[in-house]
């Protein structure tokens, strides 16, 4: 049974990508403002529709539609922020988590007023193949989401890192009001990124619609697997919700096929009980002021 | 008379009234007026569960069509449909609302078997007759006098599953990958029986949740299990993961399918004809080939009577909305059966006096009897051939016509 782990771990590795990119947009937001988006997952499936009806409805190339389906979910990513959050962002704590999470589900239920009887699929651009390599398969979607992935996290390795986008990101978490004294707009700041985060959920909307049908749920389990992610990689830190989202990946595929396939869907639930419990901040993790 | 014995008079008079009420029902010609029938449609026409809403619309569209015929005896049908989002909570509310609100004569549709073991206590008690498509055997199991499966149940299902996968020569190691639900459970516990009374053993039984984007684990377990069937008790979406990851791994077994996927839509979705070809089935509840033959003129009734909103973004309607419909026909025959002075109790006898019945739709005919409620029962198998052409099977390499 042993001859099974190699393909186990790799197939870890190309889910936990999508875990990954899930986390990653989530942490672009969460670095802004210090808040958890736990409507993210609907904008994921906002995304990926959005992509379906440029592509399948309206015939456009599958590049350009990509792209922009990801500038419509900045805007919206960006609206959300400056229109439903920006006017509470400082009241309670649990405000701000209920107004995210109803952003989300009024998302949800404008999807399933139109899209609710069916179950879609997303035209490829790329004909499907495998790929064997040894004891292990691969599969060009697996190929393709991994390197969008990679792209998209080299990308914002070099704005966080390199650029003074990053450096005016790293003080506005750091201290807002501080941030705000040496001439920052705060909420303006605040809402690109939030829309930057949903821009990147619709590309990961898009990178799951090529491989599973898509239905207006398709971002709620993902959404748990983000937070996992995201927690077991450490709130704020990009290489955390990567290394996270693959750990989580890997996790779910060795426990499903070694100890039972009910491991699979509440891997994620154990892993954020677990690190809350025993390291809260997480792998790369930085002290800050979580909002949720 | 002295004050015990006026008391004790009080308390027998009041003993003889209680037993002499009648018991607190609704009304046996609720719903029903000189020129009208009052149908309660039922069902997830939001929520997570709304795809199944086909199976709704089915039988509206043969309502409609009856009323453009001029209606039954005189009285047209007036539907009030009512959204269970095939959740329980929901699904008592809206019956309750159809039930003692709009005084519905009955019940149809109906898809959601967790929201129909909900409710039936209420329907039992006021007798309202109840025609639904949920795949749970246990609602007309036993026999509950105003409810009737005019569709296939699970144990139908899930033993033409089996039964199908077994008249395989020289199978017998079963695979079971299911949801953790009531539903996949109705499906897969009737195959494991039939599995094990056919001699066959059940080698794997795994979970594959709702959402999930990836079935490497399960199709490892198949694969490593030897398995030479798989049984997929599970919605469209995973039983498109599911296929395409045995695929991907080289697990190339018939797969049979449950009937909460579409066969045409899975098949598409699934996007590679060699994943599915030889390889996916389903039990097949009709006659002919969808939109062919006999089915040919439930299709045109569908584009003709249903709105475009009520059928599928393509236009073209899907396998359940022909699987809804025989609940209109069974439901308009049995009215037209109880004559003219229509009442609750005549539409069950007439609903039991149905005998071979043919709906012109499903591959069985309809049997109700007083002890049995459950109106189908042989199935045929739908698969890929291959050639490449979906084909219609009555076992394993023999195809129905």
């Amino acid at each position: 049974m042993l001859s099974f782990l190699p393909q186990l771990v790799v197939s870890g590795i190309a889910t936990g990508m999508l875990y990954a990119l899930m986390a990653l947009s989530m942490t672009v937001g969460y670095r802004a403002t210090t808040v958890v988006n736990f409507g993210h997952g609907d904008m994921l499936m906002i995304g990926a529709y959005a992509s379906y009806v440029l592509v399948a409805g309206i015939g456009l190339p599958f590049g350009p539609a990509i792209v922009l389906a990801a500038a419509l979910l900045f805007l919206l990513g960006a609206a959300a922020q400056r229109l439903l959050m920006q006017p509470i962002i400082g009241g309670p704590h649990l405000s701000l988590a209920m107004m995210a999470l109803a952003v989300g589900y009024a998302l949800r239920g404008v999807a399933r007023i139109e899209w609710g009887n069916d179950v879609l699929k997303l035209p490829r651009a790329y004909s499907s193949g495998v790929f064997v390599l040894g004891p292990v398969v691969v599969t060009t979607d697996d190929l393709v989401i991994s390197g969008v992935v990679l792209v998209l996290l080299a990308a914002l390795f070099l704005v966080f890192n390199v650029t003074a986008v990053g450096k005016v990101i790293q003080a506005v978490f750091q201290t807002q009001r501080g941030a705000a004294l040496v001439g920052i707009n705060v909420k303006a700041f605040h809402a690109t990124m939030w829309g930057a985060g949903a821009a990147l959920g619709a590309i990961g909307g898009v990178l799951m619609a090529l491989i599973v049908p898509l239905t207006p749920d398709i971002g709620v389990a993902t959404l748990v697997r983000g937070f996992a992610a995201m927690t077991l990689g450490g709130f704020g830190s990009l290489q955390g919700a990567v290394i996270g989202g693959l750990l989580l990946g890997i996790m779910e595929k060795v426990l499903g096929f070694y100890v039972s396939t009910v491991f699979i869907d509440i891997t994620a639930y154990l892993v954020t009980i677990l690190v809350l419990l025993i390291r809260p901040k997480g792998l790369f993790g930085q002290h800050a002021t979580l909002r949720i | 008379m002295n004050h015990a014995g006026r008391l004790t008079s009080t308390a027998a008079a009041l003993v003889l009234l209680v037993a002499m009420a009648p018991v607190a029902r609704a009304d046996n010609t609720q719903g029903i007026t000189a020129s009208s029938i009052k149908i309660g449609n039922l069902g997830p026409f939001s929520g997570e569960s709304a795809v199944f809403n086909p199976l709704n619309y089915g039988p509206e569209a043969y309502l409609r069509y009856i009323n453009d015929q001029g209606g039954i005896n005189g009285r047209k049908f007036e539907t009030i449909f009512a959204d269970d989002a095939c959740n329980e909570a929901k699904g008592i509310a809206a019956a309750k609302k159809l039930i003692y609100e709009d005084k519905v004569f009955m019940i149809i549709g109906h898809p959601c078997s967790g929201v129909a073991m909900a409710i039936k206590p209420m329907v039992d008690k006021e007798g309202v007759p109840w025609v639904g498509l949920s795949a749970n055997p246990k609602i007309t199991n036993p026999v509950t006098p105003s409810m009737f499966h005019v569709g296939y149940t699970g144990i139908a299902s899930g033993e033409a599953m089996a039964g199908f996968a077994l008249s395989n020569p020289g199978v017998k190691k079963i695979a079971l990958v299911q949801h953790s639900n009531d539903w996949a459970h109705g499906y897969c516990e009737p195959a494991t029986a039939i599995i094990k009374k056919n001699g066959g053993e059940v080698v794997v039984d795994a979970a594959l949740e709702r959402g999930s984007t990836d079935a490497t684990a399960q199709a490892l377990q198949v694969k490593a299990s030897g398995a030479q069937a798989v049984m997929g008790c599970l919605y469209q979406p995973e039983l498109v993961v599911l296929l395409r990851d045995l695929h991907k791994f080289g697990v190339n077994v018939p797969v049979l399918g449950a009937l909460g996927a579409d066969f045409e839509q899975t098949v598409a979705q699934v996007n590679d004809a060699d994943a599915v070809k030889q390889i996916f089935f389903q039990p097949y509840q009709f006659k002919s080939p969808l939109g062919q033959g006999s089915l040919k003129q439930f299709h045109d009734m569908f584009l003709k009577y249903l709105t475009k909103d009520e059928l599928p973004k393509s236009g073209e309607p899907t396998n359940f909305y022909y699987f809804g419909v025989p609940a209109a026909i069974v439901t308009v025959e049995a009215i037209k059966r109880a004559g003219p002075d229509l009442t609750r109790e005549k539409w069950i006898a007439a609903m039991e006096s149905l005998n071979k019945w043919d709906t012109g739709v499903f591959a069985d005919t309809e049997t109700i009897t007083h002890d049995n409620h459950d109106g189908v029962h042989l199935m045929y198998a739908v698969g890929v051939s291959a050639e490449g052409k979906e084909t219609v099977y009555k076992s394993w390499g023999k195809p129905a016509e």
